[in-house]
């Protein structure tokens, strides 16, 4: 039993001049979780639903600092009195970021590694091992790399060393977000298991869908306080509307129409001829021989982890400069590996692309060297008015939110004057409302004549504002069809890829 | 693309070597290529000792790298033998320093590169636990290693960023390019130490408990036979 007594909590952090300031993240929390319980947290980014788990962990207080008040009792024991690793041997922790969470380097010392920190029998743990490898279906991810696997394979491998250590209370803090429709399966099942098997879990998610029938309770965070209690009767029946209303994603799945060619004449086109690449292991790569898109509309890229998206992407960017094939518009013919001149990509961990020391250079930055000096500025700034960041102009890039970093990044691709912009996975672990602010992102930029391809496997933010969806599987063009609006919110169901 | 980068090995079969003897032999290999003399006795240490990694490239099936080791050793000792003796001046410079690097530090170099090859982090971290070497050094040591193909994921992705920004040149000079690559490098790298203490601290890492091992470690009839082998050579090495 995990009993939550008047907690409140607030980190220490530093301001924007590096003084220390408290930011408050929950406050007076009542909650009482009893053995066997399944219950899901959810909310908006900052809502306090991730402060709840480490509060559980004991993350809090022995590695956030900050002030806390109240005691957080699991099985009569205060977290905050014993040391981690005693808390350690009663809940398992599960992550967001499956890259960051593995201390090996190889997949079955990791699964063994919790449970040897514990000095457990080695004989017994290889046992385990075994048990968890054939209820998990984790045999073909034995004795790998984990620098080799998908992230869904990792984040399969995180619960699996959970599942070897065999702790009473499972936490698990946004698993989903950086998971395709399979891998989320996969997390699916593994829930159930341990739900079946009498375990605790309390699981902080944006997205519902997955467990609409797991969950005992739903609770819905506000500012560091539970605004709202569902039962798990109540959660698997809200309609779209009430979860739109509450401001969450939505508890089913939209479905699109089927694989209709596209056949309707289009005015302006994007064709692709002959575009190949293929990666030095001559297994992964990509080959279309011919493709036709919708210039100046949303084009959502789907498929499979692995099915090519990125690879498309990059190469449509022009990254891969040994990509054959060609690429024609508005009476231009380029080939595939110039299209950098043309295309701007906001990658996955936009972290990635930011480089200078404030907003305002990062644009100027992107401005093409043909333009006079005196109007640097000031194009410069029209970029960032568009995205709404004008006011963050002298700020620091990394003192941004993930969100508004997304946008600089943005604003730099409108800067450089591309016509395409590429986005990967922009609402990867977004909540509701970010999730429908990067939806009216991309239809601005489709106002502003650019063409738009967005690779996702967020069916909320295709059903927000896709026009077109091109679906690849192995490499080669699976589907590509206009989204039918009305089959959008038709009935609910998994998705189908 | 990982396979080039510095890591610890990430799957397989147990190793041939246990961590400790093969600390053992990167320090004899190491003390004996690099002080040894180039005649007598010593001349015939340093023979051996650049035989050991050969044999255990070719034991890891590691053809192409066994091949260029051979090569390279095959010129350096070929250098050191006649035709140094043959050539004066600035080429003989030039050729007593390149075969010198060669064959004084390029078989513990290598060495080294076969123990990492063939060894799990648990493995070593057990190994060093045996030799009772405190968690305050194993530990950073095994996340230092694990930490070389993340920092290289990172920076390509950055390099590609880079690319598509146009800033990859340096026409805006070498610190402004070192800068753009650096800080993201940087800001990522932290921000993924920082989750994965997180989640070590959450595995019970650093309890008082002593940690048990999955891995098998111990010395068998192979360690015990280089152990003896490299005492030998290092009493040689020592009296001559």
């Amino acid at each position: 039993m995990i009993e939550i007594k008047n907690v409140s909590f607030a980190y220490r952090v530093s301001d924007a001049e590096g003084k220390p300031v408290l930011r408050s993240a929950v406050k007076d929390l009542n909650l009482t979780i009893h053995g066997g319980e399944f219950i899901v947290l959810t909310g908006s980014s900052g809502c306090g639903k991730t402060t709840v788990c480490r509060l559980i962990n004991g993350l809090i207080p022995h590695y956030f600092e900050g002030e806390r008040q109240g005691e957080v009792l699991i099985e009569g024991t205060d977290v905050a009195k014993e040391p981690i690793y005693d808390t350690a041997r009663l809940v398992g922790s599960v992550f967001q970021n499956p890259r960051s969470q593995f201390f090996n380097v190889d997949t079955t010392s990791e699964l063994a590694f919790s449970a040897e920190n514990q000095g457990r029998d080695p004989e017994k743990i290889r046992q385990d091992i075994d048990k968890a490898s054939d209820m998990m279906g984790l045999s073909p991810l034995l004795n790998r790399s984990m620098f080799k696997l998908s992230g869904g394979e990792k984040q399969k491998i995180a619960c699996g060393t959970v599942a070897v250590a065999d702790p009473s209370i499972i936490v698990l803090d946004e698993p989903s977000s950086n998971l395709d429709l399979n891998g989320i399966e996969e997390l699916r099942k593994t829930l159930y298991l341990w739900k079946s098997q009498g375990k605790t879990v309390v699981i902080a998610e944006h997205r519902l869908f997955f467990l609409r029938e797991l969950a005992d309770r739903l609770l819905l965070f506000e500012d560091g306080r539970i605004a709202k209690q569902f039962s798990g009767e109540e959660f698997s029946r809200l309609s779209a509307e009430e979860t739109s209303r509450l401001g969450i994603r939505s508890v089913g799945l939209p479905e699109f129409a089927g694989h209709t060619l596209c056949t309707a004449p289009i005015d302006h086109t994007i064709t692709l001829e002959g575009m190949e690449f293929s990666y030095a292991d001559k297994l992964h790569g990509i080959k279309i021989p011919a493709l036709t898109l919708p210039q100046g509309e949303i084009i959502a890229i789907i498929g499979h982890n692995g099915a090519g998206k990125s690879t498309f992407a990059r190469t449509l960017c022009g990254l891969n400069k040994k990509a054959k094939g060609v690429v024609h518009w508005n009476g231009k013919t380029v080939p595939a590996s110039k299209m950098l001149g043309y295309c701007y990509m906001i990658m996955q961990d936009v972290n990635h692309q930011l480089f200078t020391e404030s907003v305002l250079e990062e644009i100027l930055l992107s401005i093409p060297e043909s333009y006079p000096s005196d109007e640097r500025e000031d194009r410069a700034r029209e970029a960032l008015r568009l995205l709404d960041m004008e006011s963050f102009a002298d700020m620091h890039p990394m003192a941004l939110s993930g969100g508004q970093k997304q946008r600089v990044a943005i604003a730099s691709g409108i800067a450089a004057e591309k016509e395409i912009i590429l986005l990967d996975e922009p609402t990867s672990g977004l909540d509701y409302g970010h999730m429908r602010q990067v939806a009216d992102v991309l239809r601005m930029l489709k106002e502003n004549g650019k063409t738009v391809l967005v690779i996702t496997h967020d069916l909320e933010l295709i059903a927000c504002c896709a026009d077109h969806i091109l679906h690849l599987e192995n490499g080669m063009l699976h589907a590509n069809y206009p989204v039918s609006r009305a089959a959008i919110f038709g009935p609910i169901q998994g998705g189908n890829f | 693309m990982q396979t080039t980068v510095l890591t610890f090995k990430e799957s397989g079969m147990r190793a041939p070597l246990d961590p400790r003897t093969s600390l053992y032999s990167i320090l004899i290999i190491s003390m004996i290529m690099i002080g040894g003399s180039l005649s007598g006795v010593e001349y015939w240490l340093r023979f051996g000792c650049c035989i050991l990694p050969l044999v255990l490239l070719l034991a890891m099936r590691n053809l192409r790298f066994a091949m260029v080791y051979f090569g390279l050793y095959a010129f350096a000792m070929l250098m050191e033998g006649t035709i140094i003796q043959l050539t004066e001046g600035f080429f003989n410079l030039i050729l007593v320093m390149i075969a010198g690097l060669i064959s004084r530090f390029l078989a513990p170099m290598v060495m080294g590169y076969c123990m990492m090859q063939y060894t799990t982090v648990s493995e070593f971290i057990a190994a060093m636990e045996r030799m009772h070497v405190p968690q305050a050094i194993t530990i950073p040591m095994s996340v230092m290693f694990r930490f070389f193909p993340t920092i290289s994921e990172e920076n390509s992705a950055i390099t590609e960023a880079m690319r598509m920004r146009r800033v990859n040149g340096t026409q805006r000079g070498l610190m402004k390019r070192m800068e753009y690559e650096l800080v993201p490098v940087l800001m990522s790298t932290v921000r993924i130490a920082d989750e994965l203490s997180q989640a070590s601290l959450t595995k019970g890492l650093g309890g008082h408990v002593k940690r048990t091992h999955i891995c098998e470690v111990g010395l068998r009839w192979q360690d015990y036979l280089l152990l003896l082998l490299l005492t030998a050579a290092l009493v040689l090495f020592m009296v001559y």
